[in-house]
């Protein structure tokens, strides 16, 4: 038996953990003591991440579309059906008229060769990936704010911290490894603030609890930062020596108090002036937020309204301090490091800026508009602006919202590839399908939620025929005339160093089990801890005053409750992976939508009974569990679930500056089925 | 039977057994040891792996069998087993090993790990330095082995006094009589010198009794435990003596029938049909996993179900502490 260390493949924690492999096969796999921020320790999830690599289901062979069936093919026919007929859309509709979704889930490498093979190949920055559903507004927001749209401490900080506050964040289910870490400030004696519409088991654990309406989260953040203005609770010095705008912000919430956010968002005042002094007093003070936080039409603004409070409070740039929003997938940072979003080149640089310097590196003409977002890409296919799609591990017709629509924008391309692990509900619409390899079978690296770039390490053979994605992707490269003869994801990694200011100092033989937290810019720097620590790299972190705005839906007699929609500890995303693992699918076989008591009983639903749910974009059937742990007035559905997918539900409307769709939000009702 | 194996013949020990079977030995794989297959790499003695050697016998996930449609028939092909020597097992988890013996080995035994069993020759490491976690003196399993091994080590100035404990580890000796020397009686009790020093160590560390644990665990208040139980399962996959699975078919028509590592503390573990579950919540399930090591076990078995090695409080993912039940806050 081998043991290879490597990287946990679910949330963007990114733990270090060993794949056991015996006769060429998974077999398990097992936490790594040397691990800096996982010490050894793995969620449920973690501990099974071996068992879907050996799956029978794996795509082992190309499938070409051959009338209504997918048909088996060679690699040679594929790869020329796909580069066939991506030149043929362009030079019939131009390079405009294509896209590319990349994967959270491939590596930095591969998100690299993806953008590249967009930019250089295809000539569009129609490039983007599954962070424009997540955290968009995390890149917008915080790059405004503070210049760098990442995390702002290695998660182990939050040991460190005094208060903790904790919004839109199932984080015990979601990122445990970072609930270890609050856990842990918690039992010595940190006070714990927890806002969510539901009763998490972090919320239940919290010294104080607030549970806004959904989309009312700028009117309470807001109301703590007037009480903390109010009663002299900000770091002035801080304010003064470092950030700019605070005046504005002052005057903006000096109407916003609890008073009148308890009318918004239902939260009691007395608690928001409590949370207000918890915070505002605090040393050391530590905002977690995640997907309850940026999947809302004022995503970016809440986003900069966490930033206001930290900022105000001069919790920034300290261990034990700073703002740590979550990220879903273990290397959706690195995608968006790496360029695969429509605006910027790897390392945040903006197209409209640095196209010079990427034509001369790559040696060709790149666009030099900004291409379309993930939503933005979907609607084009829709009305026919856009024809071809390459899809890369990824599943919008199970992630993305109203998946009606998806299902129609997909069928309409002339062309749709998709690259994945599994067969999925995409995957069934495409005209050439390619099998990639999973994290087991190729070496490459991600960038946890932490900014930590760490290796993966190829532990056994891809099944079949299915290859690397790196290198079925410089297949296509050298297929497009650009230069891709790569020989090692290591020489890919070069590149990107050489590209990508914050990865300059980035090889190989410097990662290690430890990896390197970015920005590490010279090959001798030691990376990056804690950010902003003596300067932000705009100079002045910026405040920006940011007021409530209702979401687009809300309950009305046709449609009385806000459906919201998450994830459970024991699936991942739309499960392609977890669905497949014996103990997790065994532990949440089926859907169920969480409903408050109060309404349940109102409209006549027992638990565990069938009932429909519906919106003005679809409805599913599923069970009911009834809760308390939801509050009235509000639903709850995973949207692991293909048996009822929560998505057929949501709606396509976005926030106007990072484009991310509301999810946390629909009008919805329930009836008995 | 008792030698002495000079330090420098340890590895030309193993080389030579390595000829006709496979050696498993704690190794260091980017700085951390595990229990993997060995081939000269250098042998990493220092701790006891994170994961116990259960998983040469019970592994996270085994193939029992594959199946073959063909013509409307099933046919079933059986991989098979391998011979091993599994080198530097510490007294705890061999301990481990009689109480699985046991529990396996009452009808209807269980064939597929008595079949590795046999096929394992196994060699213990005492322990002169404990690890910080562990308490096996309290629980009686170590640090110097008192259960049925092929050889066992312990190290002493120069080497390791040898003690054969069957025919198999006998034999070992004999066949390779160039690399053992005789062990004077200055090194034996050199060596007990040593264990004695081990037990020492251990002697003032915070454990219970077994009366106190059992009383510990009546009074502890399971829910506010299962409270930030992060359900994580780590404590029962760390387990030496954890050893619940459960099996399933992968694949139609051909395919293989699995047997996969399984945990107590999942809810679906205990949930019967229609959905009802006598173990609904996670501090109840916790408690179950104690009761079964301190009271089940040893009333099936008549050893404890837990050998003292200290892994579950190492992997806590909510920090709690194994052993005083107490809720920090």
């Amino acid at each position: 038996m081998e043991k290879v260390h490597t990287t946990c493949i679910y949330c963007g924690c990114g733990c270090g953990l060993f794949l056991h492999v015996e006769d060429g096969r998974v077999v398990g796999a097992s936490p790594s003591p040397s691990h800096p921020m996982s010490l050894g320790r793995l969620c449920i999830k973690g501990w099974l991440v071996g068992e879907f690599v050996g799956h029978p289901d794996r795509l082992r062979h190309p499938l070409i579309r051959k009338g209504d069936r997918l048909s088996r093919a060679s690699w040679v026919e594929a790869l020329s059906t796909t580069v066939a007929s991506l030149r043929a859309i362009v030079d019939k509709f131009g390079p405009d008229s294509l896209g590319i979704l990349t994967s959270a889930k491939g590596t930095n490498e591969e998100n690299y060769l993806l953008m590249k093979l967009a930019r250089a190949g295809l000539k569009t920055n129609n490039v983007d990936h599954v962070a424009r559903l997540c955290h968009a507004p995390t890149v917008a927001g915080l790059s405004y704010a503070f210049g760098s749209g990442a995390m702002t401490n290695p998660i182990s900080s939050l040991a460190q911290a005094t208060a903790i506050l904790v919004v839109g964040s199932n984080t015990t289910e979601q990122h445990p490894l970072v609930a270890s870490y609050i856990l842990e400030a918690r039992s010595k004696g940190a006070q714990l603030l927890v806002a969510d519409p539901r009763k998490t088991q972090l919320a239940d654990l919290a010294d104080l609890r607030l549970a806004p309406r959904p989309g009312t989260d700028i009117a309470w953040i807001n109301a703590l930062l007037n009480v903390i203005i109010r009663e002299n609770l900000i770091d002035q010095e801080f304010i003064d020596a470092r950030t700019e705008g605070f005046d504005a912000v002052r005057l903006n919430v000096s109407g916003c108090t609890p008073e009148a956010a308890e009318k918004i968002s239902g939260i009691p005042a007395q608690d928001l002036a409590n949370a207000a002094r918890v915070f505002g007093s605090a040393e050391r003070g530590a905002v977690v937020y995640a997907m309850g936080i940026t999947q809302h039409t004022t995503g970016t603004d809440n986003v900069q309204a966490l930033a206001n409070l930290v900022l105000a409070t001069g919790n920034i740039g300290r261990e034990g301090t700073g703002l740590y929003p979550l990220r879903g997938h273990q290397n959706v940072q690195g995608a968006c490091d790496m360029g695969a979003l429509p605006d910027l080149y790897c390392g945040y640089q903006k197209v409209t800026q640095a196209r010079q310097k990427f034509e001369q590196a790559w040696g060709t003409k790149l666009p030099d508009k900004p291409g379309l977002t993930a939503l933005e890409m979907l609607a084009a296919a829709e009305d026919g602006r856009l024809k071809g799609l390459f899809i890369v591990g990824e599943n919008p017709m199970m992630s993305y919202p109203d998946s009606s629509r998806v299902k129609k924008a997909l069928e309409a391309l002339e062309f749709l590839a998709v690259c994945d692990i599994f067969p999925t509900e995409t995957s069934e619409l495409a005209d050439v399908v390619l099998p990639g390899a999973s994290f087991a079978e190729k070496d490459g690296t991600f960038t946890s939620t932490e900014r930590r770039i760490q290796r993966i390490r190829r532990a056994v053979s891809a099944p079949g025929q299915a290859r690397a994605e790196w290198e079925i992707i410089s297949h296509i490269l050298r297929r497009l005339d650009v230069p891709a003869d790569y020989t090692s994801v290591a020489e890919i990694m070069e590149e990107i160093a050489s590209l990508t200011p914050q990865y300059g100092g980035v090889h190989y033989n410097r990662l290690g089990t430890r990896g390197l937290q970015w920005p590490c810019p010279t090959p001798d720097h030691p990376g990056t801890g804690v950010l902003h620590a003596e300067k932000f790299s705009i100079g002045r972190a910026r405040f920006r005053a940011v007021e409530h705005r209702e979401p687009i839906e809300v309950a009305d007699n046709e449609y009385p409750l806000i459906l919201t929609t998450g994830r459970s500890l024991y699936h991942f995303h739309t499960g392609t992976m977890t669905r497949r693992t014996s103990l997790l699918e065994r532990e949440l076989p089926l859907p169920a939508v969480e409903i408050n008591l109060e309404d349940a009983k109102s409209l006549g639903i027992r638990n565990s009974q069938p009932v429909i749910v519906e919106t003005r974009r679809g409805s599913i059937s599923l069970e009911a569990k009834v809760t308390e742990d939801v509050p009235k007035g509000i639903i709850f559905v995973p949207f692991h679930f293909c048996e009822a997918p929560a998505n057929i539900l949501t709606a396509q409307v976005l926030d106007p500056q990072s484009k991310i769709p509301e999810f946390k939000v629909s009008a919805a009702r329930i009836r008995r089925a | 039977m008792k030698a002495f194996l000079p330090k420098d013949n340890l590895v030309p020990m193993l080389t030579r057994v390595g000829r006709y079977m496979e050696v498993v030995a704690p190794i260091e794989v980017e700085g951390v040891a595990v229990f993997a297959s060995w081939s000269g790499q250098s042998l990493a003695l220092k701790d006891n792996p994170l994961l116990p050697p259960l998983e040469f016998f019970l592994p996270q996930r085994e193939t029992i069998f594959r199946y073959v449609q063909d013509s409307g028939r099933y046919s079933f092909e059986e991989a098979a087993g391998k011979t091993r020597l599994i080198f530097g097992i510490r007294p705890c988890d061999l301990r481990a090993l009689a109480v699985l013996d046991s529990i396996f080995g009452s009808p209807p035994l269980d064939q597929i790990y008595f079949d590795k069993r046999r096929s394992t020759v196994l060699v213990a490491l005492n322990c002169n330095e404990p690890g910080e976690s562990c308490f096996c003196e309290h629980l009686g399993s170590g640090p110097k082995c008192s259960d049925s091994v092929d050889l066992q080590l312990t190290e002493i100035a120069g080497g390791y006094v040898i003690e054969t404990g069957s025919p198999a580890g006998i034999l070992i000796l004999k066949e390779h009589p160039e690399i053992f020397l005789e062990a004077s009686r200055s090194q034996l009790l050199e060596k007990d010198e040593l264990m004695k020093q081990a037990k020492e160590v251990m002697k003032d560390r915070k454990a219970r009794s077994l009366p106190e644990m059992k009383e510990a665990i009546e009074k502890a208040d399971w829910n506010a435990l299962g409270r930030v139980c992060l359900n994580c399962g780590s404590c029962t996959f760390v387990c030496p003596v954890c050893h619940c699975f459960t099996i399933q078919d992968l694949g139609v028509p051909d395919g293989e029938r699995i047997r996969c590592r399984d945990t107590c503390l999942l809810s679906g573990f205990s949930r019967i049909a229609g959905g009802a579950n006598p173990r609904a919540n996670i501090g109840d399930r916790m408690k179950n996993w104690y009761l079964d090591k301190f009271e089940y076990i040893p009333q099936r078995t008549g050893l404890l179900g837990c050998v003292g090695c200290g892994r579950c409080s190492r992997v806590c993912l909510a920090e709690m502490d194994r052993w005083s039940l107490e809720v920090r806050r």
